[in-house]
C-alpha cells in the first residue's frame, strides 16, 4: 500500500493511501471528537463532530468520510471547527439526560460516594449506567461543555426490558445508528431500523414493537456492544475488575473474547478486536450465555452412586472406586468417550489414558456424530479431514455454496464473513431445503430435497464438464482418477437431477455456471451433508467439485466443512478417535504403534477400536461393560435414545465426568465433577485449524477439578507414569513431540492469535490454506459416486421427512445453554416447524402441541407453522430434553463413517 | 396503421393535468365527444392536452386554431360550447378568462398576460400537445436532437455544447449541467446510471408533475442524451407516487420510445443502448437530495450520506451517476436543437435561460410561470401573477421552496437569477414562489417552514434533526409570547451553526426562511416578543379574536358584539369603555383595523364592527357607570396634558380617574382636536362629541380652551408634575410645486378645521382636491356641500394604492366627486381668480420600500384644467414649538420611547398624531391611554387603568352552524339629500339589524385551542 504524508495539527503524519483523515489523525493518535464513527461500520458522517478544517476546501469537511491525501493540510482544532461542535453536542445534550454529563461533582461520583441527589453511589451515576464509560462524556470534557444554552426537550419513551439480555433506552439515544448499522452490515440481522423522520426518528424494530417481539433480532448485542452512550446497557451493568483473554466455549468458530471478572464470578463478555477469526464480535451465546458457569445446579463434589441414590464423596474415596472398578475389566470391555468440548490437553490425556492405561482402542467422542464423514471423505479425496481455508478469507471469495449448512443460526460469526462476501458482490448460493436467513442473501436458492445432495452436486458437476467449464489445466496437473469420475457422472442427467433434488434444470445449470465462473468458489458445508447415511458420499461430493473448479489451494476457496463444537477439531486432532492417534497417525499403521509405544510405554492396541455408536450398542450387548464418558450426553445426543439409555444400562459401570448431572450422568455410577472453560487453562483448535489458547478466569467451583487433572489423577493411580503433567502446557510440549501437524505449537507461540496447524517446527508460521502446492495425500484424488437414497423415506405410515437442526439460542443437548435464563427466555422450548400445507391437511394450527412419531419413538412438541419448512419436511432442534428429536431419528450408519442418519427419518405427526 | 380522416378543422382540446382531471376534465371530454357526435359536427376534435399551469382557472379548455381559452369549464358548459361556440361560431364569453385586476374579458389564448409574457423553454409543449402520443412530440421536432446527438455529435461535442450553453441545475443548486455531465463521463466504471430527479416535494410545487404530465418525452430525450453523453446504460426516473398520473404518462411514454426504438438496444442504429426505469418515491421530501434519492432506488430509507464520494464517482449501487432534475433534463433537447448561443443569450450573465416558478399564496393569478432568467422579481408578481387580490398590501415573497427565504418589498425591484437571489439570502431551490400579504405573520411563516423542513428533516445528523427542533421550539415560544429578545439571536446563531454543520442540502438550507424574516422583519419578531402582538392576528398563541387583538385600544369585540346579539346594547358599551372613553365617536369615525381581520372575512364579509359600536353606543344607558369603582382619593399630583384631541383626553380621562388633578389645555376654541375640527359633521355631529367629553370633564378633567402653551418649563414651574404633549399634526404639507403659494390653494386641515368652526369658506363651483388619503375625501365631500358643482380628487397612484378607506370614497362619488387615478400635479398658475392646475399622467414604476408601486410622470403628458379651488390633501404634520425643548424626528414627529411614550426630558410624555404622524381616533385613544399608564407609574402609581364595567356574561348558545350571510347595509340619508348641509350621513342600525349582525360573529375568541 502506498504511504502518503500530511499535516495535521502542524505535525507531519504518515497514513496508507485510502484512509481517511479521521483514519490517519488516529493512526497518529491524534484525537478528533466523533460519535458515530466506529472502525468496524461504513462511515456515516450524521454527528458532524469530526469536523476539521482542510486548506483548499471549501466549508468544514467531516473527516470520517473525507479521503487523506498527499500533502493535505488538516487542522482539527481551531475555534471556528470547536463552536459548531460545540453547539451539535449541546444540542444533543439539550435532547439527552445530561446530569452525568455537567454535574460538577462528576470526578467525585465513585464507589460509596454521594452523588448531588444524595443517593448512594456505589457503583456509578444513578441516572445513567454508562458514567465513565460514556463516549457522549469524552466528547463533552474535549470541548469543555458546562451548560446546556438550549431549551431542554427530554423524551419519555418506556424503557425497553423485553430483551433479557439488555434495556433499550432510547430516552439516551443520540441517534448515531451504530446499533442500526452494526445490525444491518455486520450481523446482517436487520432487526432496528431508523424510523420516523425529524425530532421524532428513532431506532425501532419493524412496526415499533418491543424488541423481543421482533423476529430478526437474534440478541447478539452487538448493538449494545456499540451503544457510545448509555442507551442499549446489558442488564448485567455490573462493570468487571479484571478481563482474562479466551475462547469461546460454544461453537467450533473459536471467537475469542475477554471474560470480564468480578468478585471471582463472571459477569460479562466482550468480543476481542485483535481476535482475526470474530474482530471482536460475537453471537447471542458468546456474548451473553454465561450464566451457566456459575449456575447453582454445578456439580461441586464427586457422587458415588449408593443404593440408587448418589451421595457426596471425597476425592479419593472417589477416584479409588473408579480406578479399581475399571482396573477390574479387560481392554476390550472397556471404553472412553473423550468430549469435544474439552480442551486438546483433555482430549489428549483421555486418548491416552484409554491407549496406555486402559489398553482400549475403543475411545471416541461426538465427532462421530457431526463429522466423521469429513475426516473419512476429505481424507481419500485430499489426504486430510480438516477445513481448508481460513475464516477471513471468505470476505473475497467470488462466489460462495452453502449447502447443508444453516449458518446465521449453527456459525453466526461465519455467516457475517458470508454476508461481507455478498457485500463485496460475491454471489452465495444456498443449497437447503429450508428457507433458512441466508436465503435472503442469496443470488440463487437451490431447494433440494433432503438426503438428495450427491444428485444435485453431480448435477452441478456434470453441467460444468458438459459446459466446458472444468479447470483442465488443475486437474491434469494436481488430481488423478478424472477419467473414472467422470464416467460415473453420466448418471446424473438433467432430468434425473431434477426429478430427484426437486431443483429446477435451469436453476442447477446457472448455479454451476456461476460456481464455476466466479471465482475464488468456496463451498460451506455442515451437518446437512455429513448426517446421512451416505455422509461420506456427500462430502467426497463437495471435494470433487472443488477440484473440478480448481478451488483449493487458493484465497477465499475449498472445501469448508464448519465444525460444530468449540473443540471438536482439537478433540480429533488429539485422536479422541478409535482409528487414529493424535495428529491422524493411523492406529493400524505398525511403526505409529510403534512410535508411541515408545513414547507412553507399554504396549498398544493394534487395530481400531469401536465407534461410539458401536460402544454404545456394544453395551448393550454387554461386550462393554465399563465406560468412562468426559463430558459428553449421548443420552441426549444419540439416534433412537431409547436404545441408548437401554444399552447404557446393561453397563456394569459407567463413570461421567461432567460439570451438571446430564441425562446420561444421572445413569452413571460415579460423578467427577469437572470445570467449565472459564476455570482452567488449555487450548481450542476451532474449525479453520486454529490453536488458541483458553485461560482460567475464575477459581474452580465448589472441589471441582479441571479434567485434564481428573484424568490424570485416574492415570497416576492405574498407570506406570506418564500423567505427572503440572500445567496444560506441559501436555500441549508432549503434544508437539508426537504430533508433527501440532510440532511447532507451544503456548508461548499461541500468546497472539493462536497458531493454524499444520505448523510442524517451532519456527513455522501455521497454514491458514490447505493444499496450497501440493493435496496432502499428494494428488487430488477424484471418487465417483452414485446416488444411494436416504435409508428411511417416507411412507403411508410415516409420511413426513424429519430433519433435525441447530438453534441459534441453543447449544448441543443443552447441558450449559438450558441453565441460562435469558437464552431460555429466547427460545424455551423445542418445536416442530411444518409447513403451512401439511398443517392445515392434519388441521393443525401453529402453537398447538403436537406429536411427532417414528418407528422408534414419540415426541410431543410445539408446532411452529411455518413456510421456512417445505412441504413433507418437518424441522425439529435436538437441544430439548422435553422434546428429544434423537428419540426419533434413525440410527442407520454411513457405511464408512458409522455416523447416523440424523438427517432424515420418516415421521408421522398428529394433534397431541 | 389506421384510416387516415381528413384533419379536422377545429379542435377541442381538454386539459388533462392533475389539476383539471380532478376538476372532472375526463368528464367533460366525454360529453364534449357525446355532444358533438350528437349534433353531427363535422370536423370538430375533440381531444387532450396536458397541464397549461393555470389550474386556478381549470378545467381549462382550449379551442384551435383560433386560439379560445375556456376557464373553469364545467360537464354542464358542454352544449354551450357545442352549440354556440363549435355549431354556430359564436364563442361563450362568460367562460373567457377575466383579467384579475381590470375584470376585462380576453377570449384568446395569446392574449392573457398570464402567459404572453412568459418565455417558455421547459414548458414549451405543456398544454400544446397530447402527451400520450408520441407522434404530437415528434411533429414538434421531438427526437430530433436525440438523432443528431447520436449521428452527428461524440459525447465530449454533447457535453461541450451543454456546457456552452451555460445550463444549470434547475434543482436548486445551479451547478453546470455540463460540467456534471463531464464529471460523470470521466469517471473510471463499465457501468454508470442516468437518474431524473422528479421527486418533487416542495409543497405548491408542481412545474416537474406538470411536464411529466404534459410533455413526457422531453424528459425522455434528454435523459437519453445525457446518458449518451455520460455513457450510461440504465436510467431511472424517480417520481413520488403521489403523482401517479405523471407516472403512468411516463410509463406510457416510455413503452412508446422503445417501441420507436429511440430507448433499448442499438438506439436508431447508433450502437448505443440505454433503458429507462420507472421509480417511484415514497414521498419524502428529503428524497430530493441526490444521495438520498439513489439510497432509496436501492431500497433503502432515503438518508443522505456524505460526500465525497460524489455521485459521479459513486452513486447509485456504488457506479458513477449522474442525476439531474426534471427541468434540466427537459431544456437539454432545445439547446441541442438550437445550439448552446441561442440558449446562452437568454437570461443573465451567470445564470442563462429560464426558469419556471410555481407562483401562489395572495396573488391573483397562481399558475406556472416560466420567465428568463433576471426577470424582475415584480413583473412576476404583477405583471404576470396580478398581484395581490382583496385591496390587501404585498407583505413577502418566498422563493425556493421550504428553505428559501422570505424577501420583503424592498427587494421587489431585483431579478431572479441565482445570485441575486443568494445575496438575498434565498435560493432559487426547486422554483417556489409563495407570494404574502399583510395577513401573513412573518414569525409564523418562519415557523411554519421550519415545522415542516424539521417534518422532513430525515434525522440523520445532528444539527439538522435537532438544531431545526431547537428553533422551532424557540419559534413557537415566541408565537406564543414566551418568548425573549436574546431568542432572536439564538436563532440566528443557531442557524448560522445548522447551516455550517449540517448533511445535505436540507439542513444547510432550513433555516433561511428564519434568517430571512429576522433580516427582513425583524420588528415583527420584537413585537411578539416584547408586546406579544402579532400585526397579521395569526398567531394561535398570542391572538385569541383578531378583531380584539388588531384594536389599537384592545377592546374585547367579541363580547360587545355577543352583548349586542343579546340585544343588551347598554352592556356593550361597558365593554367598550372598558378600553376607551369615545364609544360614539369610534362608532361613527373609527377607521376599524378590526374588520380587516375579521375571520367571518374569510367566508363572505367581516362583520360591521365599527356600525355594530356605533348601535351600541346610541343604546348607551350609562350602565357602564354602575361599575365604575369610586374614585380614588386624590393623589395630588398635578398633570399637564397639552392638545384636547383623542389622545389627550383619553390620557386625561383615566389620569384623573386614578385621582390626579389634570388639566387639558388647547390652543382651539373648542376641545375634540382632529375630532371637532378635523372630521366633518355629517361624519360626526358635535353634539355627539360633546357628550363624550363631558363625560370626560366630569370625571375631573380640567380643559382649558384657547390656551396655548409653548413651553414645557412653564408648567413644571407652574406645580405640575408630569406633562403629556398631544398636541396632534394640523400642519398641512406643501404640494412642491410651483404656484402652490397663491390664493386660490388651500391647505386642507386648514380648510375642515375653518369650516368645521363655523368660518365661512368660499370654494367656488370646480373644487380640485389633490392627495388620496381620507382627508382628500373629506374635503371633497365638504367642498361639495359648500355648494361645489364639480370636485376632483387628484391622486398619483391607482385605486389599489389609495389609503383612503373605500367606504368614504364611495360615499364621495355617490355625492358627485370625481377621481382621477395616475395623476399628479406639476404646477399651479394663478389667473384672474382662478386657478390652472398642470397636471402630469403618472405610470407606475417598481416598488418603493413599503411595496407601493412608485408612481412615474410620463413625460410629455402634462394637461391643465382650470378650478375656482385647490385644496392641498397630501398629508399633515405634527408642529412643535421649539421651546418644548423635546427632540423630534423625521417628520417632525416628537420621539418618544415607542413602550411608555416617555420623550427625551424626564416627566414628558408625548402620544398621538404629535408623536405618531398623522394617524387615526382610535389610534390616538390607544396612545392616550397608554401614557395614562406610564405618567401613573411615573407618578408612584401602579399603571393599572382597566376596570370591568360590563356585567359577566351569561351561558352561551351554542354558535349555529355559519350560513353565507352578508352584512346589512346601513341606512343612509339619500346622496342627494346631503348637498348644502352638513347633517348626519349614516343613520345607524336599527334593533333588528343590529342583533342580526352581531350574531354573524364567528366568537373566535371562545374557540378552544391547544
Amino acid at each position: 500500500m502506498d504511504t502518503i504524508k500530511l499535516t495535521i495539527d502542524s505535525q507531519e503524519v504518515e497514513a496508507q493511501a485510502g484512509m481517511t483523515v479521521l483514519e490517519a489523525a488516529q493512526s497518529a493518535g491524534i484525537y478528533i471528537p466523533t460519535l458515530c464513527a466506529d472502525q468496524d461500520l461504513k462511515p456515516y458522517g450524521g454527528c458532524r463532530l469530526c469536523i476539521v478544517e482542510i486548506e483548499n476546501m471549501r466549508g468544514l469537511p467531516i473527516a470520517c468520510t473525507t479521503p487523506a491525501t498527499d500533502g493535505m493540510v488538516v487542522k482539527t482544532n481551531t475555534p471556528t471547527v470547536n463552536e459548531v461542535r460545540r453547539a451539535n453536542v449541546e444540542l444533543i445534550l439539550a435532547d439527552h439526560p445530561s446530569e452525568c454529563l455537567i454535574c460538577d461533582r462528576r470526578e467525585r461520583c465513585g464507589p460509596l460516594d454521594i452523588c448531588l441527589r444524595n443517593v448512594a453511589v456505589t457503583e456509578r451515576c444513578v441516572t445513567c449506567p454508562k458514567n465513565g464509560h460514556c463516549e457522549l462524556q469524552t466528547v463533552v470534557d474535549y470541548l469543555g461543555i458546562t451548560e446546556i444554552p438550549f431549551r431542554r426537550t427530554l423524551r419519555s419513551y418506556a424503557v425497553d426490558d423485553s430483551n433479557p439480555f439488555f434495556f433499550r433506552d432510547l430516552n439516551k439515544c443520540i441517534l448515531c445508528a451504530k446499533c442500526v448499522r452494526v445490525c444491518d452490515e455486520v450481523v446482517g440481522a436487520g432487526a432496528i431500523a431508523i424510523i420516523n423522520r425529524g425530532y421524532a426518528s428513532k431506532v425501532a424494530t419493524f412496526a415499533d414493537k418491543p424488541i423481543l417481539d421482533s423476529s430478526n433480532c437474534v440478541s447478539c448485542g452487538e448493538c449494545v456492544a456499540h451503544c457510545p452512550v448509555g442507551a442499549l446497557m446489558p442488564k448485567e451493568d455490573k462493570l468487571p475488575t479484571e478481563e482474562v483473554a479466551t475462547t469461546c466455549t460454544y461453537c467450533g468458530v473459536g471467537c475469542g473474547m475477554y471474560l470480564g471478572v468480578r468478585d471471582g464470578q463472571v459477569i460479562g463478555v466482550r468480543g476481542s478486536r485483535e481476535n482475526t477469526v470474530n474482530n471482536g464480535f460475537l453471537c447471542v451465546k458468546g456474548r451473553f450465555g454465561f450464566d451457566f458457569i456459575n449456575h447453582p445446579d454445578r456439580l461441586e463434589h464427586p457422587l458415588i452412586k449408593k443404593n440408587g441414590k448418589f451421595v457426596e464423596a471425597g476425592w479419593d474415596e472417589a477416584l479409588e472406586l473408579v480406578a479399581s472398578r475399571l482396573g477390574k475389566y479387560r481392554p476390550e470391555e472397556l471404553a472412553v468417550v473423550s468430549s469435544a468440548k474439552c480442551t486438546n490437553e483433555e482430549n489428549y490425556v483421555a486418548q491416552k489414558f484409554a491407549r496406555a492405561v486402559l489398553g482400549t482402542g475403543n475411545v471416541d467422542h461426538c465427532a462421530r456424530l457431526c463429522h466423521a464423514p469429513t475426516v473419512a471423505g476429505l481424507v481419500q479425496s485430499f489426504g486430510s479431514g480438516a477445513m481448508t481455508n481460513s475464516i477471513n478469507e471468505f470476505r473475497d471469495s467470488r462466489c460462495i455454496l452453502a449447502i447443508g449448512t444453516n449458518t446465521t443460526e449453527a456459525h453466526p460469526i461465519i455467516s457475517q464473513e458470508i454476508k461481507r462476501a455478498v457485500d463485496n458482490g460475491g454471489k452465495l448460493i444456498v443449497a437447503n431445503p429450508r428457507e433458512i436467513d441466508m436465503v435472503r442473501w442469496a443470488y440463487l436458492w437451490l431447494q433440494h430435497k433432503p438426503g438428495s445432495d450427491v444428485a444435485l452436486l453431480m448435477g452441478m458437476m456434470k453441467v460444468i464438464v458438459d459446459e466446458g467449464l472444468a479447470d483442465q489445466a488443475f486437474i491434469d496437473e494436481r488430481c488423478e482418477n478424472f477419467d473414472d469420475f467422470k464416467k460415473s457422472l453420466k448418471d446424473f442427467g438433467l432430468d434425473f437431477v431434477e426429478k430427484t433434488t426437486g431443483v429446477p434444470k435451469d436453476k442447477i445449470v446457472e448455479a454451476a455456471r456461476i460456481y464455476a465462473a466466479e471465482k475464488p468458489s468456496a463451498i460451506f458445508y455442515a451437518m446437512g451433508i455429513t448426517q446421512h447415511s451416505h455422509g461420506t458420499d456427500n462430502v467426497i461430493a463437495t471435494a470433487n467439485l472443488a477440484m473440478l473448479t480448481g478451488n483449493v489451494g487458493k484465497p477465499g476457496s475449498g472445501v469448508n466443512p464448519l465444525r460444530g463444537q468449540n473443540n471438536v477439531q482439537g478433540a480429533c486432532d488429539m485422536g479422541a478417535l478409535p482409528n487414529v492417534y493424535p495428529g491422524y497417525q493411523a492406529v493400524a499403521d505398525a511403526d505409529v504403534k510403534k512410535k508411541f509405544e515408545a513414547a507412553w510405554g507399554g504396549q498398544m492396541p493394534g487395530k481400531p477400536g469401536l465407534t461410539i455408536t458401536e460402544i454404545v450398542d456394544a453395551a448393550g450387548s454387554k461386550k462393554i461393560k465399563a465406560i468412562y464418558i468426559i463430558g459428553e450426553n449421548p443420552m441426549l445426543s444419540e439416534p433412537n435414545i431409547t436404545h441408548a439409555k437401554e444399552a447404557l444400562e446393561e453397563l456394569e459401570f459407567l463413570v461421567v465426568q461432567d460439570i451438571f448431572l446430564s441425562e446420561t450422568a444421572e445413569l452413571a455410577d460415579v460423578i467427577l465433577p469437572g470445570v467449565s472453560f472459564a476455570e482452567k487453562d488449555g487450548t481450542f483448535t476451532n474449525t479453520e485449524r486454529r490453536v488458541q489458547r483458553v485461560r482460567k478466569a475464575i477459581e474452580p467451583v465448589g472441589d471441582s477439578r479441571p479434567d485434564w487433572q481428573i484424568t490424570c489423577q485416574l492415570g497416576k493411580k492405574m498407570g506406570n507414569g506418564g500423567f505427572d503433567f503440572g500445567n496444560p502446557s506441559q501436555i500441549m510440549d508432549e503434544v508437539a513431540l508426537l504430533t508433527p501437524s501440532y510440532g511447532g505449537i507451544s503456548y508461548k507461540r499461541l500468546e497472539k492469535c493462536g497458531l493454524q496447524w499444520p505448523c510442524p517446527t517451532p519456527e513455522h508460521p501455521g497454514t491458514p490454506i490447505l493444499h496450497t502446492q501440493q493435496f496432502t495425500r499428494g494428488k487430488g484424488r477424484f471418487i465417483p459416486l452414485e446416488y444411494k437414497p436416504s435409508k428411511e423415506l417416507p411412507d403411508k405410515d410415516y409420511p413426513l421427512v424429519l430433519t433435525t437442526g441447530r438453534s441459534l439460542y441453543h447449544f448441543h443437548t443443552g447441558t450449559m445453554t438450558r441453565k441460562v435464563k435469558g437464552l431460555n427466555v429466547l427460545k424455551g422450548e423445542g418445536t416442530v416447524e411444518i409447513n403451512p400445507q401439511d398443517a392445515s391437511k392434519l388441521g393443525i394450527a401453529n402453537d398447538e402441541m403436537v406429536k411427532v412419531s417414528s418407528r422408534r419413538g414419540k415426541v410431543t412438541a410445539r408446532a411452529k407453522v411455518t413456510e421456512v419448512s417445505p412441504v413433507g419436511v418437518v424441522f425439529m432442534t435436538f437441544h430439548f430434553a422435553e422434546s428429544p428429536a434423537n428419540l426419533l431419528t434413525n440410527p442407520a450408519l454411513d457405511p464408512v463413517a458409522k455416523i447416523p442418519e440424523y438427517k432424515v427419518c420418516a415421521v408421522r405427526v398428529e394433534k397431541a | 396503421m389506421p384510416k387516415k380522416k381528413p384533419a379536422n378543422q377545429r379542435t377541442v382540446f381538454i386539459c388533462h393535468g392533475t389539476g383539471c382531471v380532478s376538476g372532472k376534465a375526463f368528464e367533460i371530454r366525454e360529453a364534449l365527444e357525446k355532444e358533438v357526435a350528437g349534433l353531427g359536427l363535422e370536423g370538430v376534435g375533440v381531444d387532450f392536452t396536458g397541464c397549461h399551469g393555470f389550474c386556478q382557472q381549470g378545467p381549462i379548455a382550449v379551442v384551435e386554431p383560433e386560439g379560445i381559452f375556456y376557464t373553469h369549464v364545467t360537464v354542464e358548459d358542454v352544449p354551450e360550447i357545442a352549440q354556440s361556440h363549435l355549431r354556430d361560431g359564436k364563442p361563450v364569453a362568460r367562460l373567457f378568462y377575466h383579467d384579475p385586476v381590470s375584470g376585462e374579458a380576453i377570449p384568446l389564448y395569446k392574449d392573457i398576460p398570464f402567459y404572453n409574457r412568459q418565455k417558455r423553454i421547459i414548458l414549451r409543449n405543456c398544454g400544446r400537445i397530447n402527451p400520450e402520443r408520441i407522434g404530437d412530440y415528434i411533429a414538434t421536432g421531438g427526437y430530433e436532437s436525440l438523432r443528431k446527438v447520436l449521428g452527428e455529435m461524440t459525447p465530449e461535442q454533447v457535453i461541450d455544447e451543454v456546457k456552452r450553453s451555460g445550463l444549470r441545475g434547475r434543482g436548486g443548486a445551479g451547478f453546470s449541467t455540463g460540467q456534471k455531465w463531464e464529471f460523470c463521463a470521466k469517471a473510471p466504471g463499465d457501468q454508470k446510471y442516468m437518474i431524473c430527479n422528479s421527486d418533487e416535494g416542495d409543497p405548491g410545487a408542481f412545474m416537474d408533475r406538470s411536464t411529466m404530465e404534459g410533455d413526457p418525452h422531453t424528459i425522455i430525450e434528454g435523459m437519453t442524451i445525457g446518458a449518451y453523453a455520460i455513457g450510461a446504460s440504465e436510467g431511472y426516473i424517480y417520481i413520488r407516487a403521489e403523482y401517479p398520473l405523471a407516472v403512468k404518462r411516463v410509463r406510457l411514454a416510455l413503452k412508446q420510445v422503445e417501441e420507436k426504438g429511440f430507448l433499448g438496444e442499438n438506439i436508431l442504429g447508433s450502437g448505443f443502448n440505454f433503458r429507462i426505469h420507472v421509480k417511484e418515491g415514497a414521498g419524502a421530501f428529503v428524497c430530493g437530495e441526490e444521495t438520498a434519492l439513489m439510497a432509496s432506488i436501492e431500497g433503502k430509507r432515503g438518508m443522505p450520506r456524505p460526500r465525497p464520494p460524489f455521485p459521479a464517482q459513486s452513486g447509485l449501487w456504488g457506479k458513477p451517476s449522474n442525476i439531474n432534475n426534471v427541468k434540466s433534463l427537459a431544456t437539454v433537447p432545445v439547446v441541442i436543437a438550437k445550439g448552446a448561443d441561442w440558449y446562452a443569450q437568454i437570461g443573465t450573465e451567470k445564470s442563462k435561460g429560464t426558469a419556471v416558478f410555481a407562483l401562489t399564496g395572495k396573488i391573483a393569478n397562481s399558475g406556472l410561470v416560466e420567465v428568463p432568467m433576471g426577470y424582475p422579481l415584480q413583473e412576476i408578481i404583477y405583471g404576470i401573477g396580478g398581484g395581490i387580490p382583496g385591496g390587501k398590501r404585498f407583505k413577502a415573497v418566498q422563493t425556493g421552496g421550504p428553505s428559501g427565504g422570505c424577501l420583503p418589498a424592498s427587494l421587489l425591484n431585483q431579478p431572479v437569477d441565482y445570485e441575486t437571489l443568494a445575496q438575498a439570502g434565498s435560493i432559487m431551490g426547486s422554483g417556489g414562489m409563495v407570494v404574502m400579504d399583510e395577513d401573513t405573520c412573518m414569525v409564523d411563516v418562519a415557523r411554519y417552514f421550519l415545522s415542516f423542513t424539521q417534518d422532513e428533516s430525515c434525522g440523520k445528523c445532528v444539527p439538522c434533526r435537532l438544531g431545526t427542533k431547537q428553533m422551532l421550539d424557540i419559534l413557537n415560544d415566541i408565537t406564543h409570547g414566551r418568548g425573549k429578545l436574546e431568542d432572536i439571536d439564538l436563532l440566528l446563531k443557531l442557524s448560522e451553526q445548522i447551516k455550517a454543520g449540517s448533511l445535505c442540502g436540507l439542513g444547510q438550507t432550513a433555516p433561511n426562511p428564519v434568517l430571512t424574516t429576522i433580516r427582513y422583519f425583524r420588528d415583527e419578531y420584537e413585537e411578539h416578543i416584547k408586546k406579544h402582538h402579532c400585526r397579521a392576528a395569526v398567531c394561535e398563541g398570542l391572538v385569541s379574536a383578531p378583531c380584539s387583538h388588531t384594536c389599537p385600544a384592545g377592546i374585547d369585540v367579541p363580547r360587545y358584539v355577543r352583548f349586542i346579539g343579546e340585544g343588551k346594547p347598554a352592556e356593550a358599551v361597558a365593554v367598550i369603555r372598558e378600553k376607551i372613553p369615545f364609544p360614539s365617536v369610534c362608532g361613527l369615525v373609527c377607521f376599524h383595523p378590526c374588520e380587516s381581520k375579521c375571520r367571518r372575512a374569510q367566508l363572505e364579509e367581516a362583520i360591521a364592527i365599527r356600525m355594530l359600536k356605533g348601535y351600541a353606543a346610541k343604546h348607551d344607558t350609562g350602565l357602564w357607570k354602575e361599575n365604575l369603582k369610586k374614585a380614588p382619593p386624590a393623589t395630588g399630583k398635578r398633570v399637564a396634558v397639552i392638545g384636547a384631541g383623542p389622545a389627550g383626553l383619553t390620557a386625561g380621562y383615566y389620569l384623573a380617574r386614578l385621582g390626579h388633578s389634570v388639566t387639558v389645555f388647547e390652543a382651539l376654541p373648542e376641545p375634540g382636536g382632529m375630532m371637532r375640527v378635523g372630521i366633518p359633521d355629517y361624519r360626526l355631529p358635535k353634539d355627539i362629541l360633546k357628550s363624550e367629553i363631558k363625560e370626560i370633564e366630569d370625571a375631573g378633567v380640567e380643559i382649558r380652551v384657547n390656551t396655548r402653551v409653548d413651553s414645557v418649563d412653564g408648567l413644571f414651574k407652574e406645580g405640575y408634575n408630569a406633562v403629556f404633549l398631544a398636541t396632534g399634526a394640523h400642519q398641512g404639507m406643501k404640494i412642491g410645486v410651483k404656484g402652490e403659494s397663491g390664493s386660490g390653494v388651500m391647505d386642507c386641515a386648514e380648510f375642515l378645521r375653518e369650516v368645521s368652526l363655523g368660518k365661512k369658506v368660499e370654494v367656488g363651483d370646480k373644487v380640485a382636491v389633490i392627495g388620496g388619503g381620507n382627508a382628500a375625501i373629506d374635503a371633497a365631500r365638504t367642498s361639495l356641500r359648500l355648494g361645489a358643482k364639480e370636485v376632483s380628487i387628484v391622486y398619483r397612484r391607482t385605486q389599489a394604492e389609495m389609503p383612503a378607506n373605500p367606504e368614504e370614497v364611495e360615499e364621495a362619488i355617490a355625492e358627485g366627486a370625481s377621481i382621477d387615478y395616475l395623476v399628479a400635479p406639476s404646477r399651479i398658475v394663478n389667473r384672474n381668480g382662478r386657478v390652472d392646475l398642470e397636471t402630469i399622467r403618472m405610470e407606475l414604476g417598481e416598488m418603493d420600500s413599503s411595496g407601493r408601486r412608485r408612481p412615474e410622470p410620463i413625460e410629455g403628458s402634462e394637461f391643465t384644467t382650470g378650478y375656482d379651488t385647490i385644496i392641498a390633501a397630501i398629508g399633515q404634520r405634527p408642529e412643535v414649538p421649539e421651546r418644548f425643548n423635546i427632540s423630534v424626528g423625521r417628520g417632525n414627529v416628537i420621539e418618544v420611547d415607542p413602550d411608555t411614550l416617555a420623550t427625551s426630558r424626564e416627566g414628558v410624555y408625548a402620544g398621538g398624531d404629535a408623536a405618531s404622524g398623522p394617524a387615526s381616533v382610535i389610534e390616538a385613544i390607544a396612545a392616550g391611554r397608554q401614557a395614562a399608564i406610564s405618567i401613573d407609574k411615573y407618578l408612584g402609581g401602579e399603571g393599572e387603568i382597566d376596570e370591568t364595567l360590563a356585567p359577566p356574561e351569561g351561558d352561551l348558545a351554542p354558535l349555529e352552524e355559519a350560513e353565507e350571510q352578508w352584512r346589512p347595509k346601513m341606512p343612509t340619508v339619500p346622496p342627494e339629500q346631503r348637498l348644502g348641509n352638513f347633517a348626519q350621513v349614516e343613520l345607524g342600525y336599527d334593533d333588528k339589524a343590529a342583533i342580526e349582525e352581531a350574531k354573524r360573529c364567528l366568537r373566535c375568541d371562545l374557540e378552544e385551542r391547544e
